[in-house]
């Protein structure tokens, strides 16, 4: 049979029903127009009888909406019936035609739900996160009584990525620190006289907090960051689910040496961040405020006391641990593949930077009641 | 024109060195064929060349008489299942049906959701449309899967493995969906497998791949091959012995 362009003709009546003849070749291409002149015959109401006698072909998307458009008549109280379709045209609306029913797409959930289901989601993070904190004090008994149950193996090589290749960027973010405040400052103090307190200002500044809280922060963007979508790509593999089978605490074998290496790696760090950015602060204090660099030394090594470094260092293994639990913890928490683990990389982030943050206002109100 | 796939002295490997060489053979329209062999012997490699996510060492592969690989920019010449289902984890299984659609033709939203739909019902999952992939089973994924390659009312249907890892039930239930494509539908298949009872129920012919050997060591009706194939190496797959020595 040779083939026809695709028509749609309506012609007629077979009873009560409005007849329409469809011919030619129906493919997608002509699916539009198709679905466009079904649904209008369907708003004007009635029953329709579908003419397939003159289609030599229909492709299996032509099928589904011819079916669909009889299902949206059924469910508006009228009938489409299909008449003259040559027997593989037949077959394949047959094919089209569930067996147990349509399953028309749910809709999308409202506001409300959403908004409930977000809230949940949190609490249930939450929850989360302190069964997590729960079984990590537990597993640490059971380190300390098998030592050999965490790879210690593994935390060199974490050290190296939380630490050694972490340093440029800790080096030259923290100078750049130690240059704004210490420009921002020299133009304050200068209209006072106060000069040689630069050093006061910068020292105690990034010593105390900037040091610390900027080093967490590029740590947690790094190592954080890395280990959530490490951790979530092995649990949705089953890698977790592996290890467990061989007899393996995943908190022990994977969590445990991550948290040494943040532990260690991050006051070093914090070390280097504060020494560079005083460095910041000298620089501007010799460029900008054209003083001998022995006046900022000494005014630095007047102001700041080793109980500053020590505050400034106990906050970095404060800020090593939030990284390492809240990212471990995101990361194994992860469920429903590549884009959970996406997910589970940007809540880690996001929750860490919020809790250093936090964290750190903390500190330094208790420090202040202390008089540290 | 009975031939949509025409493999001409395809040399397929990684790195500029051969792993399997003088593939030739065509498929015809409406055939279920099917690439046989062991384990690693480079059968999904050879399929992902013929859909031209592979550039071949040597020789050249037309669909439906157009050169592959298929370029971006038109329509894809055909539909591909991968081993896994490859859906996208963050659509539902209606979402990544709609997708080809939304991308390839005019249709209006609401004709791109009933054709979504109606493909999923094909395959038996009409009540999961909304489901993530993630929270379906691996026999699911595959379905849903073969729904979206069919999508566009592709001619030429690639799967890689399909009833691999599947229970028998879910296995047989997949065979029959691939007679139904084929039977009415008029799709051809070019299927990746070395499952027996999938191969002897739903393959009318095929090639067997071997990597000692470098390329075709049979070729032909597999039921046939199976009862006289005299190469010691066919025999053993069709029989489930250990590789002769």
């Amino acid at each position: 049979m040779a083939e026809t362009e695709f028509s749609f003709v309506v012609d007629g009546a077979v009873g009560a029903a409005r007849r329409i003849r469809l011919a030619g070749r129906l493919s997608l291409a002509e699916g539009q127009a198709l679905w466009q002149r079904l649904q209008q015959q369907l708003r004007q109401g009635g029953d329709l009888v579908v003419d397939l006698d003159a289609v030599h072909r229909l492709d299996g998307g032509i099928a589904a909406l011819l079916v669909a458009t009889r299902n949206s008549a059924v469910a508006a109280g009228a009938s489409v019936e299909f008449v003259g379709a040559h027997p593989e045209v037949a077959q394949l609306l047959a094919l089209y035609t569930p067996a147990r029913g349509e399953h028309p797409p749910l809709a999308a959930a409202g506001v409300l739900a959403r908004i409930g289901g977000a809230v949940a989601g949190v609490l249930q993070q939450a929850r989360g996160t302190l069964e997590f904190a729960g079984d990590f004090v537990l597993s640490l008994g059971g380190a300390l009584a098998r030592p050999r149950s965490v790879n210690f193996g593994a935390v060199a090589t974490l050290l190296e990525r939380a630490g050694a290749d972490g340093l440029p960027i800790v080096v030259v973010i923290n100078f750049l620190i130690g240059v704004i405040l210490g420009l921002q400052g020299a133009i304050q103090l200068h209209r006072f006289g106060g000069d040689p307190f630069l050093a006061n200002l910068v020292g105690l500044s990034v010593v105390r907090e900037l040091g610390p809280l900027m080093t967490a922060i590029l740590v947690a963007g790094r190592s954080g960051a890395a280990y959530a979508a490490e951790l979530g790509t092995m649990t949705v593999s089953e890698e977790i689910d592996a290890l467990r089978t061989l007899g393996q605490e995943p908190l022990r074998f994977l969590v445990f040496p991550r948290l040494l290496a943040l532990v260690v790696a991050v006051p070093l760090l914090t070390v280097l961040a504060d020494v560079v950015g005083c460095i910041g602060g000298l620089f501007i204090s010799v460029s900008y405020l054209e003083l001998p660099p022995i006046t900022y030394l000494q005014m630095l090594q007047k102001a700041v006391r080793l109980t500053d470094v020590m505050t400034g260092l106990g906050k970095s293994g404060a800020f090593a641990l939030l990284i390492g639990m809240v990212a471990c913890q995101r990361g194994l928490a992860t469920r429903d593949g590549a884009e959970g683990v996406g997910r589970s990389t940007t809540n880690a982030v996001v929750v860490v930077l919020f809790g250093l943050v936090a964290l750190d206002a903390a500190f330094t109100w208790v420090f202040s009641l202390l008089r540290w | 024109m009975r031939k949509i796939l025409v493999v001409r002295d395809l040399v397929v490997g990684f790195d500029h060195e051969p792993l399997l060489e003088d593939l030739s053979f065509t498929v015809n329209r409406g055939e279920v064929f099917a690439i046989l062999g062991g384990s690693g012997c480079g059968k999904t490699t050879v399929l992902r060349h013929l859909v031209g996510l592979e550039q071949p060492l040597a020789g050249s592969v037309h669909i439906a008489g157009r050169g592959a690989p298929a370029e971006a920019l038109q329509p894809p010449a055909f539909g591909v299942l991968f081993q896994s289902g490859a859906l996208f984890g963050s659509l539902t299984l209606l979402q990544n049906v709609a997708l080809p659609l939304q991308q390839w033709t005019t249709l209006p939203a609401d004709a791109v959701l009933a054709v979504a739909q109606a493909r999923l019902e094909l395959v038996g999952l009409g009540a999961f449309a909304d489901h993530m992939p993630a929270a379906v089973s691996g026999g699911m994924k595959k379905r849903a899967g073969i729904a979206r390659a069919l999508a566009l009312d592709s001619p030429l249907l690639f799967l890689d493995e399909p009833s691999a890892g599947l229970d028998p039930v879910t296995a047989a239930e997949l065979d029959e969906l691939i007679m139904t494509l084929s039977s009415s539908l008029g799709v051809t298949v070019v299927m990746v497998s070395h499952e027996l009872a999938s191969i002897s129920k739903v393959v009318d012919t095929c090639i067997m791949l071997d990597r000692d050997a470098g390329g075709i060591i049979a070729r032909g009706d597999p039921r046939e091959l199976a009862d006289k194939a005299t190469d010691p190496r066919v025999h053993a797959f069709f029989h489930r012995q250990a590789r002769p020595r």
